[in-house]
């Protein structure tokens, strides 16, 4: 479903990205952990082009994301109508929610259906509502987002990206700006979409609810691949001296 | 001092003061829509990240905002004939002068207004398939206008007092006209006087809305 080779990203001098490769599965868990910089974000983001990336490719079901190849085989940027088409097969959770205040939930839901995918009213309210339901926010339907609880706001911007019917679900530390009574309610949304097979490529700290779900993990550290394993030999038997350290430290 | 005023020597000549801010309108109104527009377009511009669209649009903010408008108007009506063979009237030379000018200020509105919507909202709208003009008119200008409305007032409020610039490429606007009053009463006193308080009574109510505008939102964000 994607797939990431040779994938290189700079801020200016400061080389974010070296060299990343991947592959996540149709119906993959695939999590990302790593320390703080470690390009974890980054990554995610040149996976739905909100970063460019500057040498490497990244596949999505099939599809160079971002760039074209031109006569010759060069790579040059896609049109902003491609690239805006691809990246809404991805659906995106972000650290700090970041959902429309000027919208109630229902509208920041069916915002998408309706305005890129160019829907019928009646029929993106219909879908939102299921949506809606899915992630427990019924009674919330026409509140707006400052009205919202953190774990809230983050069960709204779930089911705005999954009304847009995406193939697969990018999630940055979705959990990390809530109250730690708050983090249970967000996993427990996500949880369901795992079992209902999405395809997932979830960056988290929350190392329970890696070794629960994910089907893969793979540590990252100073914009490389430290180790990609399954959940169970990762956290039991890590075979990198840096992955036994950074476990170590999350888990105290 | 024992000035003894002849206010209505104004009421006399009621006519001409209609008649110059009839002008006046018309140049505030016509120099509005031309700042406006083109000061969206340039603000838009300033805000990408293109430097192809950024650079010019920022050359043309600087630059107008760094010469005085007196001169730009008499360059557009003097300068611009011998340049291009197009000769504009008085009046609309004032108008387009005004309305470049205005733009430049307008523009800068325009950006910040744009550039004070989170970054992380830019983010969303992009992830769920957005193209840049669905993302400019649905999710940054309904929350960018609130905080615009404000300085946009007091740009009209500004555009309304340069329109007596038309007077010195003789357009009949409110200080024409007064100055030819002028000629013909020799009262000076009551007529600059009352175009004062003309200027000031149609101005300031623009102003107080602007501050209370903004306190209120202060208030609610
Ligand atoms: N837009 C940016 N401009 C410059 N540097 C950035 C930018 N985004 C991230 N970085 C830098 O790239 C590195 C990796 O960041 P990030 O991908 O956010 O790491 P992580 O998500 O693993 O904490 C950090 O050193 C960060 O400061
Ligand atoms: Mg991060």
């Amino acid at each position: 479903m994607i797939r990431v080779t040779n994938l290189h990203k700079r801020f200016g001098a400061l080389h974010v990205l070296r060299g990343i490769d991947l592959k996540v599965e149709r119906g993959e868990v695939f999590v990302i952990i790593g320390p703080s910089g470690s390009g974890k974000s980054t990554l995610l983001r040149c996976l739905n082009f909100l970063e460019e990336y500057d040498q490497g490719e990244v596949l999505f079901d099939g599809e160079l994301v971002g760039y074209r190849k031109a006569n010759g085989g060069k790579l040059v940027r896609d049109r902003a109508a491609n690239i805006a088409r691809v990246r809404a097969q991805m659906g995106m959770v972000f650290q700090s929610f970041n959902l429309f205040p000027h919208k109630t939930v229902l509208e920041n839901v069916i915002e998408g259906p309706l305005i890129v995918q160019r829907r019928n009213r009646a029929e993106a309210i219909a879908a939102a509502a299921a949506f809606i339901k899915k992630v427990g926010l019924d009674d919330k339907t026409h509140v707006y987002p400052s009205k919202l609880s953190g774990g809230q706001q983050q069960r709204a911007a779930i089911a705005r990206a999954l009304a847009m019917q995406p193939k697969a679900m990018l999630f940055d530390e979705p959990t990390s700006a809530l109250d730690p009574e708050l983090v249970g309610e967000v996993l427990a949304v996500m949880k369901t979409l795992a079992a209902d097979g999405m395809t997932m490529v979830i960056v988290t700290h929350e190392m329970a609810f890696a070794r629960e779900v994910a089907d893969r993990v793979m540590m990252m550290d100073e914009g490389a691949v430290v180790e990609l394993d399954t959940p169970e030999r990762m956290f039991n038997a890590p075979a990198h001296p840096r992955t036994a350290d950074f476990l170590r430290r999350v888990l105290h | 001092m024992g000035y003894t005023w002849h206010f209505n020597v104004i009421w006399d000549y009621r006519i001409v003061f209609v008649r110059g801010a009839t002008i006046t309108a018309q140049l505030t109104v016509g120099s509005l829509l031309i700042g406006v527009l083109l000061g969206l377009i340039l603000g838009m511009m300033r805000s990408s990240h293109l430097k192809l669209l950024r650079g010019p649009a920022t050359f043309y903010i600087e630059f107008f905002r760094a010469t005085p408008v007196l001169v730009q108007l008499v360059w557009l009506y003097y300068s611009l004939p011998i340049l291009t063979g197009v000769q504009m009237g008085n009046v609309a030379s004032v108008t387009v002068g005004l309305g470049l000018h205005a733009a430049a200020y307008f523009a800068e509105i325009f950006r910040a207004g744009i550039n004070s919507i989170d970054r992380g909202q830019l983010d969303a709208a992009k992830s769920i398939g957005m193209i840049y003009w669905q993302m400019m008119w649905r999710i940054v200008l309904p929350q960018a206008v609130r905080r615009m409305i404000p300085p946009f007032i007091n740009e009209f409020a500004t555009l309304i007092k340069l329109t007596t610039l038309g007077s010195v490429l003789a357009v009949y606007e409110l200080l024409h006209e007064s100055n030819n009053l002028i000629n013909n009463t020799y009262r000076p006193l009551e007529v600059y006087t009352a175009l004062a308080v003309a200027f000031a009574v149609i101005i300031y109510p623009f102003i107080y809305l602007s501050q209370r505008l903004e306190r209120y939102w202060q208030v609610r964000s």
